[in-house]
């Protein structure tokens, strides 16, 4: 059987190079022997229900409120019998936020209600939080991975009591009102970096397959692969903890 | 009179004092010093950008990718019909209001101005240079941990074409841009050109009423209001930019690439508005080869290098197309300039480069591969940039590289910016 990477929305919430997330969980089980392919699937379409892990990224405030609506009516059923079967969603910034009960975007005061996928509350904040990050990760099965990543978001983040936080941060904003960055609650784990969360976070893909899979992976038997991995988390690590302004000297 | 006594010292002193500014920075090795010579003079003579703009038949052109190539090809379309010294351009990529104001002092008298103007700096110019035409070349994600939300820069174009009225330029637009098309709707007059490119990744929703749009036999159209894919006045076909009416003109450019011929299809329409003679601005535009160090040949020891610019997923897209050597060099800076997130490696398809071998340099070539062995493109990392220049190679080696790597490469390899 195939395992189905499926990115919805890569046209509303793609624009921080979310897809890279799809494409490392994709090669991660293919270079382990395991088929594994990557669908997008975009509004008007509707979601597949045999996804092993589902992916909504960042996007600009009109298509959060877009990707939202979509997602409530019936084409957007698939996520949620997926998730009931036991697949694992992952929702990053813009997802992140639309998972919640509500959210506020752009300028306006208008509370958009969210999936309610997780229990959390996303309102606008005075300033934007951008720049790397850095913070640790606690998985559903209880181990924790270090975090490297680059956040850009303007909407802060309570959680519930129904909600778990994700990772603790070090340095960065998260959530911005419990020193965490993100929620974990079912089978979704919502989070504030964007685009290369995975490519710079090897054990979090991981993490996120073998939850979704039920069962633990063999080592990646990529040599080169992983000593790259672990040479840009070293510089990531180096640089995120060296530098004073974090927003603009973080590169 | 005394008044104008003291504005003709202060003008006097403001130019004086800008010259020596750039001639430092020059000197110092920090690019043409055209930005630090128009800040010294608008410091001095505050009105200084807008007396140059005044009394002037200017051309602008403005959008996220081709600005600098295009602005060079519209110049030279100008100068071949109205000779060299009756235009005034800003050749090196300055495109604030520093920027301008230093190229617009180096020939005031100038009749001509084609200025490339920076997105946000385009309403400004159009209130108080009253352009005649304007091209917008397209809109799409660059640098977004600096600039968020690209509809917010379209509002603000529109609403200076809107307070411009009649004296609104005409503006010469990319049909296949939703963002642009919504842009340039309230001009009085629209050229529109099909540049044969690509990229919609970055127009998904209608900018005038938020409904998704659709893409139908490669024209998009929104269901929620009356926006629509216009037909084109000019498109590119092969080698030839053609007009509607059936004329053909064959480009023969030496800047490369697919896109560059849209930018060319552009710059010929603007020239048309200036009224410039087809013919004349297709003779001017072959003459131009490597705006400011694009496409250059740089020497690096024993190694020629092409140096190409990409600045965001769109110019990445459509510049890895016009990489020929095998090895091809990428460089990844992060300064400010490249906007210090790279996430944008994920939405630029490496997989197009398989079979090649690709070394990667810069500050970011861990970055970049890490994005390579995912997209099972054969490389190696030499990070810092001159060591990755050593070769040997056969022949020319391709490079192409983010802003700040550009730069340091043009002045490694002894290329002139303008």
């Amino acid at each position: 059987m195939t395992h189905k990477i499926v990115i919805i929305y890569q046209s509303l919430l793609g624009i921080y190079g979310d897809a890279g997330n799809g494409k490392v969980l994709a090669k991660r089980l293919q270079w382990r022997g395991e088929p594994a392919e990557v669908v997008t699937v975009e509004p008007g379409q509707p979601v597949p229900s045999d996804g092993l892990v589902y992916l909504l990224g960042g996007g600009e405030d009109w298509a959060q409120v877009a990707a939202v609506k979509a997602l409530s009516a019936t084409e957007g059923d698939g996520l949620r019998t997926g998730l009931d079967r036991g697949a694992v969603l992952l929702a990053v910034c813009a997802g992140y936020q639309l998972c919640g009960r509500s959210f506020t975007v752009g300028d306006d005061e208008l509370v958009h209600p969210g999936l309610g996928l997780l229990d959390i509350e996303t309102r606008r904040g005075n300033e934007r939080a951008v720049g790397e990050v850095l913070s640790t990760g606690t998985l559903p099965d209880g181990s924790t991975t270090t975090i490297t990543g680059f956040e850009n978001h303007g909407g802060f983040t309570t959680l519930g009591s129904d909600a778990t936080p994700f990772a603790r941060i070090e340095i960065g904003v998260g959530n911005g009102t419990d020193g965490f960055d993100g929620a974990i609650q079912g089978r979704v784990l919502g989070t504030y970096p964007h685009g290369p969360l995975l490519p710079r976070n090897p054990e979090l893909a991981d993490g996120l397959l073998e939850w979704a899979l039920g069962r633990k992976l063999e080592a990646l038997p990529k040599q080169v692969v992983n000593a790259e991995h672990e040479t840009l988390r070293a510089q990531r690590f180096q640089v995120v903890r060296t530098t004073k302004n974090r927003a603009e000297q973080t590169r | 009179m005394r008044a104008s006594i003291v504005d003709t010292i202060r003008r006097h002193l403001a130019f004086g004092l800008g010259n020596a500014a750039a001639w430092a920075s020059r000197i110092a090795g920090r690019g043409s010093g055209a930005s630090i010579k128009g800040m010294v003079m608008r410091k001095i003579y505050p009105e200084l950008f807008d007396r140059l703009l005044t009394g002037k038949r200017i051309a602008v052109v403005s959008g996220t990718n081709g600005k600098t190539t295009t602005t060079h090809l519209l110049s030279a379309a100008m100068r071949e019909a109205l000779g060299e010294s009756q235009v005034v351009t800003n050749p090196d990529g300055a495109n604030l209001r520093e920027g301008i104001t230093s190229a617009l002092s180096t020939n005031p008298s100038a009749p001509v101005a084609v200025l490339e103007v920076d997105e946000q700096v385009v309403p400004d110019v159009i209130a108080k240079g009253h352009p005649e035409t304007l091209i917008m070349l397209n809109f799409s994600r660059d640098q977004l941990d600096r600039h968020h939300e690209i509809n917010a820069l379209g509002k603000k174009w529109r609403r200076a074409l809107e307070q411009a009225g009649q004296n609104a330029p005409v503006v010469i637009a990319n049909v296949s841009d939703p963002l642009v098309a919504w842009s340039a709707a309230p001009a009085h007059k629209i050229v529109w050109v099909n540049l044969g490119t690509d990229w919609s990744a970055d127009s998904a929703l209608c900018p005038g009423c938020g409904a998704m749009l659709t893409h139908l036999d490669g024209r998009w159209d929104c269901p929620g209001c009356e926006l629509t894919e216009h037909p084109a006045d000019y498109w590119v076909d092969g080698d030839e930019v053609v007009a509607a009416d059936g004329r053909r003109w064959p480009l023969q450019l030496q800047v490369p690439g697919r896109f560059n011929r849209g930018n060319a299809a552009c710059a010929l329409a603007a020239a048309v508005e200036m009224g410039i003679d087809e013919n004349a601005a297709i003779t001017g535009m072959r003459r131009v080869e490597s705006p400011a160090g694009r496409f250059a040949i740089g020497v690096f020891g024993n190694t020629r290098a092409r140096l190409v610019l990409a600045k965001n997923p769109a110019g990445w897209a459509e510049s890895l197309l016009v990489m020929e050597s095998d090895p091809v060099i990428l460089a990844i800076d992060s300064l400010i300039a490249d906007g210090t997130d790279v996430s944008w490696m994920w939405d630029v398809e490496y997989e197009k480069l398989a079979g090649r071998r690709v070394i990667c340099t810069g500050p970011r070539a861990a970055d970049l591969a890490i994005r390579l062995s995912y997209a099972e493109v054969d490389h190696e990392v030499i990070p810092d940039i001159s060591e990755a220049l050593n070769g040997p190679f056969d022949g020319t080696v391709d490079v192409l590289a983010t802003y700040s790597a550009f730069l340091r490469l043009c002045r490694l390899g002894g290329i002139e910016l303008s």
